[in-house]
């Protein structure tokens, strides 16, 4: 075990460090896929061995093991790992599932209030709200049902084909639930700093996926055309506080429209899948051999009172 | 349901073209703007439809019913909006922008690719 307790995290750095170029390189649903259901299984099955670290160095607490019936002599000398590495572990712990807490929470109240602004906006153009103001913007707002919102300074600047590609870009959004998977890998890095590109690689995943959505119904010129009118336009200055906080890259997506459709790469796909799966052995591995050591512990504990 | 979609989604792309046009428009004028051999009658269909649901208002211009988008009470769910992505962090990552982000670097290889992309004469 004292090998496969540390292998998650070791994958979830390796995770970690590939996901911006799978959200560049492979398909867009295939990599926002990968990214978000990678994500959450590499979170858990890091937590968990963070959480098997500080188990094995908190039950050599005396009042423990006294409690649990196992051997201290046993204990000792077959957990073979340093004392440091488990108090680390139990610190980390601790800090995370606080950041889990907090990352949770803060989700759920975005979400929940961007339920209620498509609830409050006005429901007389169907999907579409309009905004009169200058700037270029456009949104989707997740909702029941979701609402798009677009400011007349965007849509006077784009042509009939272009605020079509405009509209299925932000449809897409909707319709594939792009804010689910933001959540999740939100939450997934907030466990586990090494997943920490994680959230910047899946907004370009899922922009690229809603472009690509919006190449079905006009040519892949005119969102790349709807994309660039919009993107020179827009005043930096003040948005870019607001723009800061993600980090999806505006001229990765115009290259991608430039070129044919992503064609999928079957080898990446598969290394990684099999990377995650491994991931969810070595999980098993450890915490089936930890608690044979605990077992162990037991009859040690039981043949040295006899 | 699909078929609901689609037509909802016709909907959505008539009143995009009413609000980007700054002037009333006929049925015939948003059939020639959308410029995609939609039938006239189903862009007259359409039109009703917003007319009835309060979307657009409508004058008598000569024979035809000419249209003009309605700016409804906005405001306050655009202040909303405004407060939502001022907040940053989750609030303004929940609602997912066309344009993502842009840094000053990526604004310049923008300018770039369309210097390249679009040479004299255009058409890309």
């Amino acid at each position: 075990m004292y090998l496969s307790v540390y292998l998650p995290l070791l994958f979830s750095a390796v995770f970690g460090l590939a996901a911006p170029v799978l959200a560049r390189r492979l398909p867009p649903h295939v990599a926002t896929w990968l990214l978000s259901v990678g994500g959450l299984l590499s979170a858990a099955a890091s937590s968990a061995s963070l959480a098997l670290l500080a188990f094995l160095f908190l039950a050599q607490n005396p009042v423990l093991m006294a409690r649990g019936h196992w051997s201290e002599n046993f204990l000792r000398g077959h957990a073979e790992y340093a004392v440091p590495v488990g108090a680390l572990a139990t610190v980390a712990v601790g800090l995370f599932a606080a950041r889990f807490v907090r990352a949770a929470a803060r989700r759920v109240t975005a979400v929940r209030d961007a339920y209620r602004l498509a609830a409050a906006l006005p429901v007389s153009g169907g999907e579409l709200a309009v905004l009169d103001a200058a700037d270029r913007q456009a949104f989707a707002v997740p909702g029941r049902p979701g609402r798009i919102v677009v400011t007349t300074g965007l849509l006077r600047s784009l042509d009939a084909g272009q605020r079509r590609a405009l509209l299925a870009h932000e449809r897409a959004h909707l319709a594939r639930r792009h804010h689910l998977h933001q959540s999740v890998v939100a939450v997934a890095a907030s466990v586990n700093p090494l997943l920490g590109q994680l959230p910047a690689a899946l907004e370009l995943s899922c922009e690229r996926w809603a472009d690509e959505d919006a190449a079905r119904v006009c040519q892949r010129a005119t969102v790349a055309d709807a994309l660039t009118l919009a993107a020179t336009g827009t005043p930096l200055t003040a948005p870019a506080v607001v723009l800061a906080a993600a980090g999806g890259d505006v001229a990765t997506r115009v290259v991608a429209l430039y070129a044919p459709a992503p064609k999928l790469v079957v080898w990446r796909v598969t290394l990684l899948s099999v990377l995650l799966a491994a991931t969810a052995v070595a999980v098993a591995l450890a915490l089936h051999d930890t608690e044979r050591l605990f077992e162990l512990a037991q009859s040690a504990y039981r043949t040295g009172k006899r | 349901m699909s078929r609901r979609r689609a037509s909802g989604g016709l909907e959505s792309e008539v009143l995009a073209t009413l609000w980007a046009a700054e002037k009333p428009l006929t049925a015939g004028d948003v059939v020639d703007a959308l410029g995609r051999g939609l039938a006239y009658t189903t862009v007259q269909t359409i039109l009703a439809r917003l007319h009835v649901k309060g979307a657009v208002h409508r004058e008598q211009v000569g024979r035809a019913h000419a249209y003009t988008p309605v700016l409804d009470e906005a405001g306050l769910a655009a202040n909303r909006m405004r407060a939502m992505l001022d907040r940053g962090g989750d609030h303004a990552a929940v609602l997912t922008r066309f344009l993502g982000t842009l840094t000053p670097d990526e604004e310049a290889t923008l300018a770039n690719l369309l210097a390249r992309q679009r040479p004299a004469g255009g058409g890309g």
